[in-house]
């Protein structure tokens, strides 16, 4: 296992060392070119963002415009034509379980038990530790479900289970690619108040796609909003909402304000996708 | 309710089975035997020169109760053991590599080049036409007859797990990465349990052809097997061991072939789960 992440520490204010912060991710001037010698797709294009160790982000865009090749340049499943992704100071160059990926159809191994999957990170690494699977599943809701096989659970459940096993490995980030999408709008809920708890309460960063304007503003510190291909970054956006964020949040003047901000931009760069696209055609 | 209606509740196809699975299944065994002697009593095409039902079993429970066959002094034991042994050992031999080097040529690119064409042109020959070559170049008929049998099974196992691989979903390689996994333990992991169903489906395919290539060899290279037996048998015009050998392979064939599933079955148990 590579010791990317490890930082050197640095004195704090007071002078004395306090646990430091981990998982802040630097992207810088990354360009992503698909086929560089057939058809060039430039998916993104010297794009810059900075995220905070245990910051919560979302990366709202027009569909194909490379938040998903963002999200890979960081797992280290692709290698940045130019530019780099920075992780706590180090260039990432493979994929690493100290950055966690939780994909939008899951995958979890359907040839292992629900307690397989939970203890496959563990297993890879430091080795299991009797009853943490079963104490991660029960906190997920899962009890009952461990010698279960993936194919016996609902799709909410499989999510959540997906989750567990990000979360047996303890990640420093969470690296989330339209994780509920496919969910249905009650499941969806009881999914985003779960990753907020386990947010709250591990310090870990997250970097969270989407395509749900109000899913974004709910869950999130800022919302990055990309622009049509080739990506980069439009607009950055604070939410100053106060947490724990109840869902009727959504009703307030100062979400509504948000939402229409971010709308507005997407709204722009959607047609302006669209646009691109018939030109292509 | 009206009486037509009444009528077809009691009667009507799909809702009241007028006869139980069993029954129709027993059934099914009478009407090939009433078939066969029909065919033979009218001596439809060359069936007249057939053997009829009644004979045939008697001939089949002689054999079964130890009568030699076709003069050679083998019992139908002793000929069905040496074709189920050369299947066996020959199944052991193409399980023991197609497998590996299925999975080999399917995990790397650079393999799959040097190696896959050369294959690629000996994978539509059909297995029984490597009988004359094989008795030729090899040492003993018998150890000739092991190697078609081999031919015949090795081909569809290497194949189906070369695609198996090929077809492994990328994200569950990222996704085992992404939690620790060095590239052994993706392989064990993931490449090669997301494999296994191919594999089964490879194998139960080889088993299969297996059969047929060790009569077809058996045939050619005589000595003995049940190809032999039918072979000879046929040779000598005595049908009622022509349709003993050909009852012996069909039981064998069933029974390994349902051998095969249910291992296979075990093995890919998290699929079946619903
Ligand atoms: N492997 C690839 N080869 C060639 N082009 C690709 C490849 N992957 C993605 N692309 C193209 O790069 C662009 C960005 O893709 P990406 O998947 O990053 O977009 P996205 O923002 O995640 O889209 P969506 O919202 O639909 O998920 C798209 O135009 C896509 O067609
Ligand atoms: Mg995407």
């Amino acid at each position: 296992m590579s010791n990317q992440t490890q930082t050197t520490r640095e004195p704090t204010m007071e002078g004395e060392p306090t646990p430091e912060k981990t998982g802040a991710i630097d992207i810088e001037n990354l360009t992503k070119v698909y086929d560089p010698e057939g058809e060039r797709v430039v998916a993104v294009d010297d794009m810059d963002l900075q995220i905070g160790a245990e910051e919560f982000v979302a990366l709202l865009g027009p569909s194909g415009c490379g938040k998903s090749t963002v999200m890979n340049c960081i797992a280290g499943y692709l290698e940045p034509t130019e530019g780099e992704v920075l992780v706590d100071g180090n260039r990432v160059s493979g994929p690493d379980p100290k950055r966690g990926v939780v994909f939008q159809d899951n995958r979890l191994f359907p040839w292992k038990t629900i307690q397989e999957n939970v203890e496959f990170g563990p297993q890879m690494n430091d080795g299991v530790e009797e009853g943490r699977a079963r104490s991660i599943l029960d906190e997920m809701g899962l009890d009952g479900f461990e010698d279960a096989y993936p194919s016996g659970l609902s799709g909410g459940m499989q999510q959540r289970a997906e989750l567990a096993r990000l979360l047996a490995n303890d990640p420093d980030i969470m690296l989330m690619d339209e994780p509920f999408s496919a969910l249905d709008a009650l499941t969806k809920e009881i999914m985003q108040k779960k990753l907020i708890e386990v947010w709250e309460r591990d310090n870990r960063t997250v970097l969270f796609i989407t395509h749900d304007v109000e899913e974004a503003i709910l869950l999130a510190d800022r919302v990055v909003v990309m622009t049509a291909r080739p990506g980069q970054v439009k607009d950055v956006i604070d939410v100053d909402l106060d947490r724990p964020r109840d869902p009727e949040v959504v009703t307030t003047d100062r979400f509504t304000e948000l939402r229409e901000r971010a709308l507005s931009v997407i709204r722009e760069e959607a047609q302006r996708a669209l646009e691109q696209e018939e030109g292509e055609v | 309710m009206s009486t037509v209606e009444q009528v077809k509740r009691r009667f009507g196809a799909g809702t009241v089975p007028l006869l139980t699975k069993r029954l129709r299944q027993a059934l099914s065994v009478v009407l090939f035997f009433a078939l066969w002697a029909v065919l033979v009593r009218l001596e439809v095409l060359g069936f007249g020169r057939f053997v009829g039902p009644v004979p045939a079993l008697s001939t089949f429970v002689s054999a079964l109760l130890g009568a030699p066959m076709t003069g050679s002094g083998a019992t139908i034991y002793q000929h069905a053991a040496f074709s189920a042994m050369r299947v066996v050992v020959a199944m052991v031999l193409a399980t023991a590599t197609a497998i590996p080097l299925g999975l080999l040529i399917g995990a790397n690119r650079r393999w799959e080049d040097a190696l896959f064409p050369a294959l690629e042109v000996f994978r539509p020959v059909p297995p029984v036409a490597w009988v004359p070559i094989a008795l030729l170049l090899l040492p003993t008929f018998r150890s000739g007859v092991l190697f078609v049998v081999f031919v015949g099974a090795f081909f569809p196992i290497l194949v189906n797990t070369i695609e198996g691989v090929d077809t492994v979903d990328e994200e569950y390689l990222r996704a085992a990465e992404s939690l620790g996994a060095d590239s052994r333990e993706v392989f064990r992991h993931v490449i090669f349990p997301a494999t296994l169903p191919s594999i089964v489906t490879g194998v139960s395919t080889g088993v299969g052809l297996a059969w047929i290539t060790v009569v077809a060899a058996e045939m050619i290279a005589g000595g003995i097997g049940i190809g032999y037996i039918i072979f000879q048998a046929y040779r000598l015009l005595q049908t009622d061991v022509v349709a003993v050998g050909m009852i012996a392979i069909g039981v064998l064939g069933y029974a390994s072939a349902a051998l095969v599933y249910r291992i296979g079955n075990r093995l890919t148990e998290w699929q079946t789960i619903d």
